[in-house]
């Protein structure tokens, strides 16, 4: 094993030379954060798991180019999302059908304006949500709504709302138009918030 | 609200609205409508929390779980193989 004295620099030449205990104890620290990212991707598969070692080789090929310009996990981080892009691109998506789901939150009366107002609860993101959040009970009602999703709705919302890339650049890496993109965006927005509005005024797990 | 856009309109155009695409005068008339309608300012206050949400519940755990600490120790054994 590496000594614990090693810096993050020292892990990296080491590690570039070959020495797989210092490329494990490099990486290690930042491990999570690095499958968060890719899951969050490509969701709870396989894929994930491969795309991530797909990564992780990626990283140790990289590492003599690794300048220092940025922090090695930042650094690492892009290796990985490009893993996981490049994973999605390749897979086959059988079941990527453009579902009609709803654009908008209704019930809605003949002329679209909303039934049952008085009776509708609604929906306190500021107060609820926050708590929630705050004790971590939402991470599995996402995931699973996120699973929900067509993969063309789910990585945009993900690049978007989550990894925060511009409209322009989720739009040039899907070769789509920024109006499909916001429509695709419009759609996993509302799916979501169905989901977690349920969740929070219904408790469900 | 005749003149107004349907509260289903108005929905179906928040991330356009959001973003900034539409024309003024679409703009405007889901401006006002946000205005009068208690809902769908809801249902506008909820996407606008939508990103923070994701963020904040998404966010890397504290520990990598076992697949990924498999993966790492696939590639050390992939590596230790290499430099035989």
């Amino acid at each position: 094993m590496t000594e614990a004295s090693l810096t993050e620099t020292d892990l990296i030449q080491r590690a570039a030379q070959g020495d797989s205990d210092a490329f494990g104890d490099l990486v290690r620290p930042h491990l999570a954060l690095f499958h968060n990212g890719i899951q969050r991707i490509l969701g709870n598969s396989a894929d994930a798991q491969d795309a991530l070692q797909d990564a992780l080789l990626s990283i140790h090929k990289d590492l003599p180019r690794f300048e220092g310009r940025s922090r090695f996990s930042s650094w690492g981080y892009k290796i990985c999302m490009n893993s996981a892009l490049m994973f999605r691109r390749s897979r086959v998506r059988i079941q990527d059908m453009e579902r009609p789901e709803p654009l908008a939150l209704g019930p809605f009366d003949a002329a679209g304006h909303h039934t049952e107002t008085d009776r509708r609860p609604e929906w306190q993101v500021e107060a609820q949500a926050h708590d929630l959040v705050e004790r971590g009970e939402l991470r599995d009602c996402l995931m699973r709504a996120l699973d929900e999703l067509p993969d063309s709705q789910r990585i945009v919302f993900v690049l978007k709302d989550v990894e925060d890339w511009e409209m322009e650049d989720v739009a040039r890496h899907l070769q789509l138009a920024p109006g499909a993109v916001r429509q695709r965006l419009h759609r996993a927005r509302a799916l979501l918030q169905t989901r977690l509005r349920d969740h929070v005024l219904g408790g469900r797990p | 609200m005749t003149l107004l856009p349907s509260c289903h309109d108005v929905q179906t155009h928040l991330t356009e609205y959001l973003e900034g695409a539409l024309p003024f005068h679409r703009r405007l008339g889901i401006g006002v409508h946000l205005l009068l309608c208690r809902v769908c300012s809801g249902v506008l206050r909820g996407l606008q929390a939508l990103p923070w949400v994701a963020k904040a519940s998404l966010k890397a755990p504290e520990t990598a779980p076992e697949e990924a600490r498999r993966a790492l120790a696939d590639v050390q054994a992939l590596l230790r193989k290499g430099s035989r």
